[in-house]
């Protein structure tokens, strides 16, 4: 189980900092920080800045995205913003706009 | 429908919660939360901020106010400082609390304080008016009143006490005498 759940019907306004594994289902507008894997889900609204040892998008995030390990945008998922990752998907059905830098 | 959130031990949040459905904490939270459902604390949560839910129940740490639209609960282990309000309060046995406690709903309180306000006013008003018209029909029709109507009005009236005195002692003339003899004697 997560350590860190935004259910769906909350709204977070504020700073998340995290060591464990988070899961964004809600909303969230601020930014989001986690030593460990984030996972955006399929109903959630992010405005913010997104940064964890993974990153996977299946909501719509606005901000931008950083990993160490990968960041991977889901069918479905939606990002504007710049991807900072040393792997980097896009799911078919994916939306994308921004830049990305995977560290060549 | 709402899914329950958990902000886990190793995290921190930042900012204000509103949501519905249940959370629970045990991680930190700096900021307010307002949520629909239960908002449980956990022994490792920690919060610094105000709580509002339908129902608050604690085992962590909380600096700031609980509300509770059901029930404020804290069970043991809990430390809050802060002001508890809900229908229902219960603190168990090993919880620690600093703040006022009131088992009222929301409503309750408002309509107490109204009532409590209105009355004096009234109360306080009535009586300068009845004493006013009583006094003052007395006083055209009988004498007692006017009586104490003076009376009234002499502590205000400074002159009237010293016209007022009472009439020098008499003194019973002596017999000429055994009785001047005692006297002496007493005086002695």
């Amino acid at each position: 189980m997560a350590g860190t759940v935004i259910g769906e019907g909350l709204s977070v306004e504020g700073d998340i900092t995290s060591d464990e594994e988070v899961v964004v289902q809600g909303n969230l507008r601020g930014k989001l920080t986690s030593s460990d894997a984030v996972s955006i889900g399929p109903s959630s609204v992010v405005q913010a800045d997104v940064a964890g040892q993974s990153v996977s998008i299946a909501g719509q995030v606005t901000g931008d995205v950083s990993a160490p390990e990968r960041v991977d945008i889901q069918a479905g998922g939606r990002l504007v913003g710049d991807v900072k990752a040393a792997r980097f998907t896009i799911a078919d059905g994916a939306s994308f706009k921004g830049a990305v830098d995977m560290e060549v | 429908m709402s899914q329950s959130s958990i902000i886990g031990a190793g995290t921190t949040l930042r900012g204000n919660l509103d949501g519905e459905g249940s959370l629970e904490i045990y991680g930190r939270v700096e900021g307010d939360v307002n949520m629909t459902g239960e908002v449980l604390v956990g022994e490792t949560g920690s919060v610094l901020g105000q709580i509002s839910a339908g129902r608050v129940s604690v085992s962590g740490a909380v600096q700031g106010d609980l509300r509770g639209s059901e029930a404020v609960l804290l069970e043991r282990g809990a430390k809050v400082v802060g002001d508890l309000s809900a229908p229902r309060v219960g603190i168990a046995n090993g919880a620690l609390v600093r703040g006022s406690v009131r088992t009222e709903g929301e409503p309750a309180p408002a309509q107490h304080k109204r009532v409590a306000a209105a009355p004096p006013a009234p109360k306080a008003a009535p009586p300068a008016l009845k004493s006013a018209p009583f006094v003052a029909k007395p006083v055209a029709k009988v004498e007692p009143p006017v009586v104490q109507a003076l009376a009234a009005a002499a502590p205000a009236v400074r002159p009237h006490p010293p016209e007022r005195r009472p009439p020098p002692p008499v003194l019973p003339s002596l017999g000429k005498g055994a009785k001047g003899k005692k006297k002496k004697d007493r005086d002695e």
